[in-house]
């Protein structure tokens, strides 16, 4: 850049102070779902550090130990397994699917949408028509399809949720795009000689920013929901891995003699997906500030 | 200690205070503030007499507007208000949301600045002017004092079916209906064209003079205030700097504000050849706590005195009001000064002329339904050469200068553009003409890669240009949210000069503006026309400003030139009847 100075201008600390009121304006319940939103991304991150003993290892205190026996903090499971340790990497394994699913989407429904609004005419006519083709794809069908043509496994389920997401992003971005190409910020970057590429980056496609990252916010939460839900039906990982949603699925039979073995992964499901919606909606409002 | 409380609270910790006069509208030191800090207003006392039209002049950020909400009891619930307003006999600052209402319903009537959002765009304008007329007859005959031509049929038409002007007169139908005792308009003609806003100024005097109900116009164009008000209000920095009858005000100001406001406005009489005396500095910061007189950072009068104390408002020396100076009455001779001419003109001799426009036409829409724009143009900007573009909205200027710099394609004639950087254009809103997340520095950079300049020079070019401009060195990081309104035309109009073009179109680049930053604006515009060489092409509404910019003046009309000439030649002997009409409506401040 022409003049970065190092010492901060009037304007940028006011700037700062402005994010700053921002934040202090979001209601209690977003900004502890920002929090909330970041703390879970690290527990996500440092299950292996954070988690007490290895998910899948049989504990010296037996089956179905109640919460608190040998320092066990959800208890153990029908397999002696540490419960508190498999909801963390259960936690894990939601967290880092859905951003995964959303990260996919936005990558390729970014690059779909941002073509089909810039070249505009029939290129965008047939890439929205492809789009549409994929927004009409049953996405419980597609997955079971594709599970049952490849296998159950995580990576699978995904690319199947994946292949019905993007579409979603794909519109966002193309839709903001036409919105930017037609103000006449785009018109004087032309006439100042700017080209096709530049243009496309630096003058249409940060104007989609904030729609995509809120969108994104707000799938976080139900993607995990969608997960576990594909999940406790069968169609995710094979056991014996920590996955919230099969970990309540398999557990449901002891829902009654030792309930902690079922509600433990099932509440963690919950908060995740109440957190990341907070989160979302505390994102939203922080972009509407600006 | 002072009682405050929320807009649309319950006005129980205020002590009641009483009605004494007769005025239709009291305003009583008045302040109102919102989150944030911002004091919109800042104690603004005022009266409105019945059969009075007030005219509430000021700046962007004066105040002015929310003084109309204030007046209506409209200001949101954020808002913090101390004082008291007076509609009839309902205190509009201590009211229940109730009281307002009724208040609202039988003393006052509204007209806001854009018709098209005020209107409900679901319902013919008929139900809606029946909905304060009670039945569709009474619309009727409302639409028909409101002048709307062929009022039985208009009332089964939408709002979107209505070009501005008629919008507006249904507006106006709606607010006189009721028979208020108040109008509030805001910015009414803003968004109109010129001989459009004649008819409705002309409109609202009449409607005064039938009905007598008062009205409180609230304009930034002092012109237009003194063509419609009785008494005109200066406010500045949410206070009023000078009250008094139109014609004296607008004859002897008091108030520097006032003299150099008028000083700056661009009249069919101002020198050609040298700027206008324009105001210098920025308006002050809302949320600024002050205990000077806030014009003092501006004032070629100031004295440390006024730095020391906020100015009482006084009777006035020269007329029958109020002023808030402690130099007022004394000559404002330092205002008045005759500016230097515009340096002399690069040497253009020789060269090709910088544009020129060959029977071009353009239309758009589809085969079925086609709008032809622009209809066998021909036009010629001769090299550093300025031509003045003037016509109504719809007349195809707009589509005319783009087509000039290259951003539309005509459908037949030719476009040639003489030697120099490629053509540039300064846009209407310049604002919306920058990116708003890439920074002045990265605007600048950006225009001057593409003519292949390398990293250092591209620095230090850009420091070039902002200074030819006038901007200081640190905006380079700033993005547009971030500047004022005149720093962002500023940034346009540097970027657009970064190499100098061969010719800079201008687009109304201060139809938007206020008086004070459009005389900026115009001075800028001609010192580097002269500095630079550049030929200009200068579209606007206005022919007094066409006048100041153009050596020569193109009037259009339903997408061709009607007629062109030496400005001195158009304005004093229009021959086409679309010129005249544009003469005609030209505001001006004294009445010749």
């Amino acid at each position: 850049m022409a003049a970065s100075e190092p010492v901060l201008s009037p304007v940028e600390l006011t700037r700062r102070r402005r994010a700053w009121a921002g934040w202090v304006r979001l209601g209690r319940l977003e900004r502890g779902g920002l929090i909330v939103l970041a703390l879970t991304t690290a527990v996500a991150l440092l299950a292996p550090i954070l988690a007490p003993n290895p998910p899948t290892t049989a504990m010296p205190a037996g089956s179905f130990a109640a919460p608190g026996t040998d320092g066990l903090l959800l208890g153990s499971d029908e397999l002696a397994r540490d419960l508190f340790s498999r909801v963390f990497y259960g936690i894990q394994a939601s967290w880092l699917s859905a951003l995964a699913v959303i990260a996919s989407g936005v990558l390729i429904g970014g690059l779909i949408g941002t073509i089909a609004g810039i070249a505009g005419g029939w290129v965008d006519t047939a890439l929205m028509r492809f789009t549409d083709l994929f927004l009409a794809l049953p996405a419980a069908v597609l997955v079971i399809a594709v599970v049952a043509a490849l296998g159950p496994s995580l990576p699978h389920t995904l690319v199947a949720v994946a292949i019905v997401w993007w579409p979603w992003y794909a519109r966002i971005v193309r839709g903001e795009v036409r919105a930017q190409a037609v103000r006449s910020h785009v018109d004087a970057a032309r006439l100042a000689g700017v080209g096709r590429m530049r243009l496309a980056l630096r003058h249409l496609l940060p104007g989609a920013f904030p729609s995509v990252l809120v969108t994104a916010s707000l799938d976080v939460g139900s993607l995990v929901l969608i997960l576990a839900g594909l999940s406790f039906i069968g169609l995710g990982s094979p056991p014996p891995a920590p996955e919230l949603g099969a970990m309540a699925a398999r557990g449901m039979p002891y829902l009654f003699g030792h309930p902690w073995i079922p509600l433990a992964p099932a509440i963690a499901v919950f908060l995740l997906a109440f957190a990341a919606n907070l989160a979302g909606d505390g994102l939203r409002d922080l972009l509407e500030d600006h | 200690m002072r009682f405050r409380r929320r807009a649309g609270g319950r006005g129980a910790a205020r002590p009641r205070a009483e009605r004494t006069t007769t005025a239709v509208l009291s305003l009583r030191c008045l302040a109102v503030s919102y989150p944030g800090g911002v004091q919109a207003l800042r104690g603004v006392s005022l009266e409105v007499a019945p059969g009075e039209i007030v005219g509430l002049v000021g700046e962007s950020g004066a105040g002015k507007t929310v003084l109309g909400l204030a007046a209506l009891g409209l200001l949101p619930s954020s808002a913090e208000i101390d004082g008291h307003v007076f509609l009839g006999d309902t205190d509009m600052a201590t009211a229940t949301d109730e009281q307002r209402r009724v208040a609202r319903k039988r003393f006052a009537g509204a007209v806001f600045q854009d018709p098209m959002t005020s209107l409900n765009p679901t319902m013919t304008v008929g139900r809606q002017v029946a909905e304060v007329t009670g039945s569709m007859a009474a619309a009727i005959e409302a639409l028909e004092r409101a002048h709307v031509p062929d009022a039985p049929r208009r009332v089964g038409q939408y709002p979107h079916e209505l070009s501005g002007g008629l919008r507006q007169r249904v507006m106006i139908a709606m607010a006189v209906a009721g028979a208020p005792a108040l109008i509030v308009a805001d910015e009414p003609t803003t968004a109109l064209d010129v001989t459009v806003q004649a008819e409705i100024l002309r409109l609202l005097s009449e409607l005064r003079d039938e009905t007598g109900t008062s009205i409180l116009f609230v304009t930034h164009d002092l012109a237009v205030a003194a063509s419609l008000a009785d008494r005109v209000v200066v406010l500045y920095g949410g206070r009023v700097a000078e009250v008094g009858p139109a014609a004296e005000l607008l004859q002897q100001p008091d108030h520097p504000y006032t003299a150099g406001l008028l000083a700056a406005h661009p009249s069919p009489d101002s020198p050609r050849d040298r700027p206008l005396p324009a105001l210098t500095g920025e308006p002050p910061d809302p949320r600024a706590h002050v205990d000077a007189c806030p014009f003092a950072p501006r004032c070629p009068l100031v004295t440390p005195a006024c730095e020391e104390r906020l100015p009482q408002v006084t009777a006035a020396p020269s007329h029958a009001g109020l002023v808030a100076c402690l130099r007022a009455g004394e000559p404002h001779t330092s205002l008045l000064q005759v500016q230097d001419p515009f340096p002399d003109q690069a040497s253009t001799n020789g060269r090709p002329p910088a544009l020129r426009l060959d029977d071009l036409t353009k239309a758009f829409g589809s085969r079925q339904s086609q709008h032809v724009a622009v209809n066998g143009l021909t036009l010629e900007v001769p090299a550093g050469g300025a031509v003045a573009l003037v016509g109504e909205s719809g007349c195809g200027k707009t589509t005319t200068l783009r087509m000039a710099v290259g951003l539309e394609r005509p459908d037949s004639g030719t476009v040639e553009v003489g030697e120099g950087g490629r053509p540039q254009l300064v846009f209407q809103d310049a604002g919306a003409s920058l990116t708003p997340w890439l920074s002045v520095g990265e605007h600048l950079e950006e225009r001057l890669r593409a003519e292949g300049l390398a990293a250092p020079q591209r620095a230090e070019r850009a420091r070039e240009v902002l200074a030819l401009v006038g901007l200081p060195i640190s905006v380079l990081g700033l993005r547009a949210r971030q500047l004022s309104g005149g720093q962002r035309q500023r940034v346009a109009i540097a970027r657009a000069i970064a190499v100098p073009p061969a010719l800079l179109a201008c687009d109304e680049p201060i139809s938007a503006l206020d008086v004070s930053l459009a005389a900026v604006v115009l001075n800028l515009l001609s010192r580097l026309r002269a500095e630079l060489g550049m030929a200009i092409l200068f579209v606007t509404h206005d022919l007094s400003v066409a006048r100041l910019m153009g050596d020569h003046v193109a009037v259009m009309h339903a997408g061709q030139i009607v007629e062109e000439g030496p400005p001195e030649a158009v304005l004093e002997r229009p021959q086409h009847p679309q010129t005249q009409d544009l003469v005609a409506a030209i505001p001006r401040l004294r009445s010749a």
